[in-house]
This record gives C-alpha cells, structure tokens and sequence, in this order.
C-alpha cells in the first residue's frame, strides 16, 4: 500500500468512524447513568431521520399507513434537524418510561432490561414500517447548500477525496464530546448526574430526584441518536426501517473497546474501529464487521475496561 | 481529554463483564431461536386426511419479505400480486371460483421463509406458493415445499441452481445467466476503449454471489481485465475503502453485484468521489427504488432487465396501467416477476379444472396435478411469452438493456432501453 493510498484509508476510517462515534454517544450516556445498554438506541437513531425528513416537508412512499402523504410545513434542514432530535428525545423519554422505570422499579436483573429494550426497538422499527413502508427515503441534494460533494485532501495529481458530508459528521463529533464533556464536568446538571451514576439512593437521599435526571439523560441520549441517525440519513439515505440496526450492533463494540461509560471513549473508539474497518484489504472487506466484533471479544479478554475506561477498584 | 464517570471506579452496577455475558446472552438467544426454527421445520410433516379445496374461494399462498431489510423487494411483490389477484378475479378467477391470495412474511431470513411456508401449506391449505423473496431463502425454503409435493414459483429468484432444487420448484426470474452478461456488451458498444473492469458485490447475498461470478465470466470471455473484486454486505452504508482500492487502480468500468440500498449508495459514493466512468448495475438494482438513493448520480447507469413497462402486449398494458393508478409511478421488475407467477398459478388451476372440477379432488392431488399443469403451459405475461423447462426453470425471449436517465428535479427518473 503506497503513502497515498494508505493515508487516504485513514481518511476513510475517521469519517466513517466518526458516524460511529456519533452514535456510540448516546448509547454510553445511558450505560454511564443506569449500567445498562439500550438496544432501542438504534431504532430511536432510525427514528430521528424519519421526523427531520417528515418536517422538511418531504414525501412519503406509496406503502403503509402514511403514503402519499407530507406534512404541510416544510423546514429548512437545520431546524428540521433540531425539531427531529427533539422528537427523537421524546420518544426515549417514552421508551424509559414503558421499558425502563418499571423494571428498574421492581429492581428487575438487567438482563431484562436488555430484553426489554430489544422489544422496543422491534416494536419501533415495525411501527415504522407500518406507518412509511420499508421505501429508501433520501434528502434533497441540497441539504447542505452549495457545498461540493468531495474535497480533495491530495493534489489534482494524486487525489484523496472525502466525501463533505463525513467532514461533516466528523465536526459535529468532535462539537458533541467537547459540549458533553463539559457538561458533564462543569455544571449543575452534570453534577447530579454523576452523583445518580454513583449511587441513586444516596443521591435521592441528598435531595437529587433521580427519576427526573434518568428522564433527562434518556432524553439527551435519544436528541443524540436522533442527530446522528438524521446526519447519517443525508449521507447514505434512510435504508429502510432496520437501518439504524447494524449501527446498533457496531455501535455495542465501539463503547466496549472504547471503554464502558467513558465519554471520550465513545469517540475514540469509534474513530479506531472505522481506522481500522478501512485498512482492512478490498479483499477481506466483506469481513470487516466479523473484525469489529473479534476486537470486542479481544478486549473484553485482555482490557476489560476499555481504551479509555479504568479498571473496578474492588473495595476491601 | 478524559471523562470518566464515578460509575467506572466504584460501584455495584455490571461490570464490563457484566455486559460481557449480556452481550453473549443476546447472542445466544438468537441462535436459539434460528435452532428451534429449523428444528420445528425437521420435524414437519403432513396430515394424511387432507381436506379439498372449498368451492368459495382458491387458496394461492404469497410468501415474501414484508418485514427486515429486504421488505423493499417483498413490498414491489405484494404489490404485483394483489394487482393480480384483483385482475385475475375481475376476468372470472379459475373458471367461476375466485382466487384468494394468503399472504405470509418470510422476514429477511431463512428460518422466517420455512415458518411461513409451513404456515402457509398447513394451516392455510394453499395449493401452490409464489415465493421467497430472494434465492437465499429459496434454497432453504423451497426443500420443505418439495418434501410435501407443494408447487413453488420463485418470483425473484435468480441465483443458479434454484430450479434444481426439486420438481416443485419452478421460478419466473430468468436465471442471471441469461441477463447479466447483456450489460457488458451493452457497456462495450457505448465505449469500446474499456478494457479495466472492477467488480463490487454483496458477499452476504447468495443472488449476489451467483451474479458477480456470471459477470466476471462475461469479463474474461470478452477479454477484460478484471483488475480487482471488492466486497461488502447488503447492510454497508460506507464504501469508501472499497471504492480508494478500485479507483487507486484505475477502472473503466464498474460493475456492481447488490439490492438498492447498497447498491444505489455504492453509485452515490463512486460519483461523489470522482470516478466518471461507466457503471453497470446487477438485478438487485433494477429497481425505480434506487432513483431515490444516488438521485442525480444515478444517471447513466446500465441494468440488464428482464422485464420493460414497454413491452407490448396487452396483459401488460392492463398491468401497467393498473399499477401506475395505484403508485404513480412505472412497474418496477419484481413487481411484473409477481403478478406474472400469480398468473402462471392462475392459468394453470383453470387448465386442470377444465379436466376435472378442483374442488372434487383432495388437495394433495390438485397441488400435484397443478405442478405437471404449470411447467407444461405456454403463457402469455407482462415479461412476454414465458414456458418452463421440465427442470421448472424459465425460458424467457426478451431481455433488455437499460440506461437510468435522471430527470432534471434530480429525484425521478425512467430506464431508457437501448436497442
């Protein structure tokens, strides 16, 4: 593999990684608050680019409950893109509410919970079906104004493109880790949040309603799985109702290799698995998620905790 | 930058190896249920008292994917074959007696396609099925059909090998053997300086596979070089590692093995990263589906199809036309392929009631006779004129090569076929 090539692959596995980090996010919030994972996070994901493709005012296919039919507002992308994510936290709010608390109430195993939160998406995505049919739903090719499909990192000689609309992920990232992070280290919210992670009880005991808080990080999980699932929607379209699916899946080994609960994590590891996805030989490349998934089990064997996680201190 | 959650350092929630054994679970419980479904499939078999057909009604099972990531193909089925049903019934049924199609989801899996087949011959008492929706389900689903002597039609069922999966399995999807090499001829004849050829299929898709093997076949025997093969599955979104690896060794001609999904992002994505070339597309995207995906990029894409709204005949004027009032748009292939399979049962159960009245036989003896009926017949379809060989596999006269013209909104477009 010659210097262009292979840093052209690079490029192809930040930008692709980047779209897994956007959505391992949102999945980790959950984990670092409840210890959980929320398999409907890829259905929420789905979810998000259905309503901002709705509030655009785009039409729906010829199948299901909705067809032929368009909402009668028609927003520009960015405050569709908003309003959807809103939408999208809603529904989380919803799916904790019904799958969540009254299992975390009755102090269920989380296995259940799991189980649980695997209904929900199944219900969601057929729901889905019902209503707009399994169409491929694309955005309009000016969702982002005038930009150029590609930008050329490499001379007109030696071109290494990538493709804008990763550019764009790749931003809104980065602008995600560093607001969550601030939030979660310097305000109020934050503050109370971290004291849930740590011990619900004692933090209902110091006066934090904890219920309230795990409504609001379920709520901020599912507006971050609404905007990746729009943002990767206007890059590769809305592949039908099980689209968000297979990210659910990649998204499982991103916070396990990046680290369970951590932040950071998230990011970094999706940006390693798409770095490496993408350097693995064309042809192999059918393979990539089965390497995804033998990097999980590797870690889970040699470093538990992650890239970024820290090891359980085990209390004596 | 570091953000960690007191939840790592201390505390009783799972562990990462709590999660590991979450994740296994999952794991497993998935495999369990793909277990069962085959076991319940072993240990099948049919009542010896079998009921004859009611005089109300032609049971006629539809088993295709309305559900999973292949719903895009069993929704153009289901809409081809309820436009048939309605057809079919308006012009008499099979002689005076209605037909009545049962529809049954196969999902996107084998295990889905053998419950709805055995729903479909035990519970619902169909004498013939039109289905699975693609090849990989066939060669799982189709041997259940065979062991019970039911009539199976594939309506989209192009990989090899399907028809020889047993006497009871026919199909009216040519085989990709007949259609695929018609595209690179076509891609020859517009520009005969191509001589590098890079091959994109889905690795995960067993109509897929069948088909890049035809085209690669076709490569070489029209001297080509196939400079390199590059692969994915029918649920990637990204493609561009594989697209640096093909555009780093500087093709001609793209050909591309996959659905509509993946396929239509794969054109979206060799455009949008500059390759300017031709580019073929297999059957699994020759689909007005695929307009929406790539949009504007679409255009120029040749597809190699084995059915054109423009054919002249009048059973595809009716179906057209019926069609397009219903979606507004042209007929996509996999709907034509339904509506034509329905047809093919239709014909065939009036063919044998003229013999002897349906619903005096038991029904083990209709689906029998229905079979040797079916593969005997001549018929006149939306596709043209269609008969079966004795193997159950189709002999079809018309092909055609098209070219995708974009129209200017850049989210509609037509095939335009070259003579």
């Amino acid at each position: 593999m010659n210097l262009a090539l292979f840093l052209q692959q690079v490029l192809n596995g930040l930008s692709i990684g980047s779209v897994y980090a956007l959505f391992a996010l949102g999945y980790t919030l959950i984990f670092s608050i409840l210890g959980i994972i929320n398999f409907a996070h890829g259905a929420i994901f789905t979810l998000g680019a259905y309503f901002t493709y709705a509030l655009m005012g785009q039409a729906f296919g010829f199948n299901g409950l909705l067809a032929n039919g368009a909402l009668p507002l028609k927003l520009p992308f960015f405050p569709a893109l908003i309003l959807g994510s809103i939408l999208a936290g809603a529904v989380g709010v919803g799916v904790e509410r019904l799958a969540f608390r009254p299992l975390r109430q009755r102090g269920a195993d989380p296995l259940l919970t799991v189980v649980s939160s695997l209904g929900v998406a199944v219900v969601i995505v057929n729901l889905i079906q019902y209503a707009v049919g399994a169409e491929i739903y694309t955005f309009p090719s000016d969702t982002y104004g005038n930009l150029p499909p590609a930008i050329n990192f490499g001379t007109p000689e030696q071109p290494i493109p990538v493709r804008t609309v990763q550019l764009v992920i790749f931003g809104v990232s980065l602008v995600i880790l560093m607001v969550l992070t601030y939030g979660i280290n310097a305000t109020k919210f934050g503050k109370a949040m971290r004291a849930v992670a740590e011990d619900g009880t004692t933090a209902s005991l110091l006066g934090i309603n904890t219920d309230r808080y795990i409504v609001l990080t379920f709520f901020a999980s599912s507006f971050l799985a609404g905007l990746a699932g729009t943002l990767v929607g206007s890059s590769v379209s809305i592949a039908g109702p099980y689209f968000g699916i297979a990210f659910g899946l990649k998204g499982l080994a991103v916070i396990v290799l990046g680290g369970l609960g951590s932040i950071p994590g998230a990011v970094l590891g999706g940006l390693v698995l798409g770095v490496i996805e993408a350097l693995v030989p064309g042809n192999f490349s059918a393979y990539k998620d089965a390497i995804a998934f033998a990097m999980l089990l590797v870690m889970l064997l040699v470093r538990p905790q992650g890239l970024l996680g820290r090891a359980r201190i085990q209390k004596v | 930058m570091s953000t960690l959650l007191p939840s790592q350092m201390v505390s009783d929630r799972p562990s990462s190896r709590g999660a590991a054994i979450t994740i296994g679970a999952v794991l497993s419980m998935g495999c369990g249920f793909l277990l069962a479904a085959c076991t319940v499939a072993e240990n099948f078999s049919l009542s010896p008292k079998e009921t004859a057909i009611s005089s109300q009604t032609i049971p006629i099972g539809i088993a295709v994917a309305q559900t999973s990531n292949v719903a895009l193909l069993g929704q153009e089925s289901v809409a081809g074959a309820e436009i048939a049903e309605q057809y079919f019934n308006q012009h008499g049924g099979v002689n005076g007696t209605p037909i009545k199609l049962v529809f049954q989801d196969t999902g996107g899996d084998e295990a889905g396609a053998i419950n709805a087949f055995q729903t479909l011959i035990t519970q619902n008492h169909i004498v013939g099925i039109v289905g699975p929706s693609s090849s990989q389900q066939a060669f799982s689903a189709d041997p259940i059909a065979e062991r019970l002597g039911v009539p199976v039609v594939g309506p989209s069922n192009t990989a090899q090998g399907v028809p020889q999966i047993g006497a009871y399995v026919s199909r009216v999807s040519a085989s990709v053997v007949v259609v695929a090499p018609n595209s690179v001829k076509a891609a020859l004849k517009i520009n005969p300086q191509i001589r590098r050829v890079a091959v994109f299929y889905a690795q995960n898709d067993a109509f897929s596979k069948s088909e890049t093997e035809i085209f690669q076949q076709t490569v070489r025997s029209q001297r080509l070089d196939l400079i390199t093969i590059q692969k994915f599955q029918t649920t990637d979104t990204d493609f561009q590692a594989q697209i640096t690896n093909a555009m780093n060794l500087k093709p001609d001609l793209m050909i591309i093995s996959g659905l509509a999904a993946d396929g239509g992002n794969l054109v979206r994505q060799l455009r949008e990263l500059g390759y300017q070339g031709l580019i073929i597309g297999g059957n699994g995207l020759n689909t007005s589906n695929i307009f929406t995906v790539c949009q504007a990029l679409c255009n120029g894409v040749l597809i190699a199809q084995a059915y054109s709204p423009q054919h002249q005949s009048a059973i595809n004027t009716a179906f057209s036309k019926a069609y397009r009032q219903q979606f507004h748009k042209e007929p996509p292939q996999f709907s034509a392929q339904a509506f034509t399979a329905v047809q093919v049962f239709v014909e065939a159960l009036r063919m044998l009631d003229k013999q002897q009245k349906i619903s005096t036989l038991p029904l083990a003896v209709v689906r029998t006779r229905l079979n040797q009926k079916l593969l005997a017949g001549h018929y006149e379809t939306p596709l043209g004129a269609i008969a079966f060989t004795p193997e159950g596999e189709v002999i079809q006269k018309d092909f055609y090569v098209a070219q995708i013209k974009m129209n200017p909104d850049g989210q509609s477009g037509s095939f335009v076929f070259l003579k």
